[in-house]
């Protein structure tokens, strides 16, 4: 049966009719035209569908919409500030950390809480982190890259 | 992929949670999700009734009680790991809890849902599509056992990563249910049966692990052997605890049987012993000999039991200290 709920994306309210076996990906890309978070494998393997709920990274395609109700949901869409891009967003972008993008969203949204964690994480902190965000152009290193850049600037952007 | 269409409720105690399940048979619990959601996309699973048990906000804690360690089912991985008390005490549970999926799986999964997941075979852990080439199997509704041609026996394996390290640990479940709460060691709570793996009473939910202050007293590890390092379910995993003091050894292997087992050979032939190279060689014979595992991953049985084996090594090898 279908219900109203009410969600926090990216600071805002949106109010949104959803079923039970909606998944939070589904309700985000479908209902509420958010496409920056991806789907990828839709089993929770890829990463690609990675949003922040309540500061850590969950997997939105094996979440249901209904039980991020009262949580904060920040997307790739998020980021942003007043037009400026998150330093995150400019380091990949400038260390070459994206190919064909479809990942991107899921690796700068992890990559963000690990630098919300630790100011100065370690490569191999980064690899095993996130090791679950898959690219499948490997372009691995650059990404690691992009992201010890931020790192070495702490946060000031790239 | 979609999910099948379910009932979902957020009942806010226990006792409101074991009355859904003992009135609607096809009830299934959600906590993390991160096992049930990718098996239910699969159509493997269809509860009518999905509880997601998050809502009951006294089951996510770690705390000290006269030296015993008890973790609420709720508590997340991650937390689970990073919590100092675990990490340095308790190194296997730390390891293996770190050693779960990605890190996503980490901060999403919960240690009771870890320890209550549902068992793996290469036949039922696909989608609709893949498994309607050939007929249903036991464990997904059918008539057949694709792995062994036994009759009525599910050969699927339990493939958890923190079941074993709390083996080794003796740790303790409290189950609990509308009318009633029991304390059980956690070996109990695996049945050996691939269709049902788990032995819960209708109405019983998982809410709490403790293990003894005792097992603070030993080096204790966890090594695990995936397809990939970090993202996958174990091919074989090892938690091993030992006391060099009172030459008392612990051993626990996972994904090699349909259930979480004890190493009870190779206990034995360790216990009252120093641990020494030449220990070693013979613990890996003994070890590899200790499960039959079958075909339920693309995995051959005899390259599991080697690792076991191996894994084994290692993990003693680490508590003499001679190992990273």
């Amino acid at each position: 049966m279908k219900k109203g709920i009410e969600l926090k994306i990216n600071g805002d309210n949106h109010e949104v009719l959803v079923s039970p076996n909606n998944t939070l990906l589904e309700v985000l890309r479908d209902k509420l035209g958010l496409m920056g978070t991806k789907q990828g494998c839709d089993l929770g393997a890829c990463g690609a569908c990675t949003v922040l709920i309540n500061g850590e990274a969950y997997l939105s395609c094996i979440m249901l919409a209904m039980d991020a109700v009262g949580k904060e949901i920040i997307t790739i869409e998020g980021l942003e500030e007043g037009g400026a891009l998150h330093p995150l967003q400019t380091a990949f972008v400038e260390k070459g950390g994206l190919q064909c993008g479809f990942c991107t969203p899921g690796m700068i949204l992890t990559a963000k809480t690990i630098l919300d964690e630790e100011e100065h994480p370690t490569e191999d902190t980064i690899k095993k982190k996130m090791s679950g965000n898959l690219c499948r152009c490997t372009g691995y290193k650059k990404i690691i890259e992009a992201v010890m850049s931020v790192d070495e600037q702490t946060g000031e952007g790239a | 992929m979609r999910l099948p269409k379910f009932r979902y409720v957020e009942p806010e105690s226990i006792k409101e949670v074991s009355t859904i399940l003992l009135d609607e048979p096809g009830a299934k619990i959600l906590a993390g999700g991160t096992d049930i959601l990718p098996n239910m996309k699969h159509r493997v699973e269809l509860p009518s009734v999905v509880v997601n048990i998050k809502k009951i906000p006294e089951l996510n804690f770690i705390q000290q009680d006269n030296g015993a360690i008890r973790i609420g089912a709720l508590t997340p991985l991650k937390k689970v790991y990073e919590s100092p008390i675990i990490a340095n005490n308790l190194s296997a549970l730390s390891s293996a809890a770190s050693s779960v999926g990605s890190y996503h799986h980490q901060t999403m999964g919960t240690i009771g849902g870890n320890i209550c997941q549902q068992n793996r075979c290469k036949y039922f852990n696909q989608s609709q599509w893949w498994r309607s080439s050939r007929p249903t199997c036991f464990k997904a509704g059918g008539e057949i056992c694709h792995v062994v041609n036994k009759k009525e026996i599910c050969y699927s394996s339990y493939c958890g990563d923190v079941a074993p390290a709390l083996l080794v640990l003796n740790a303790r479940i409290i189950l609990q249910s509308r009318d009633n709460s029991r304390e059980i060691p956690l070996y109990m709570l695996f049945s050996g049966n691939g269709k049902a793996p788990l032995n819960l009473e209708e109405g019983e939910i998982l809410t709490e692990i403790i293990i003894p202050g005792k097992a603070k007293d030993g080096f204790s590890t966890y090594l695990k052997s995936a397809n990939r390092e970090s993202i996958d379910f174990p091919i074989v995993g090892t938690a091993f605890w030992g006391s060099m003091k009172k030459k008392e050894y612990r051993v626990a292997f996972t994904a090699v049987d349909r259930k979480p087992l004890r190493g009870g050979s190779v206990e034995d032939f360790l216990k009252g012993k120093d641990l020494s190279e030449e220990l070693i060689e013979e613990a890996d014979q003994i070890a590899s000999k200790e499960a039959s595992p079958v075909k339920t991953s693309i995995y051959s049985p005899s390259y599991k039991r080697k690792m076991m084996g191996l894994l084994l090594r290692s993990a003693i090898q680490e508590a003499m200290g001679r190992g990273k």
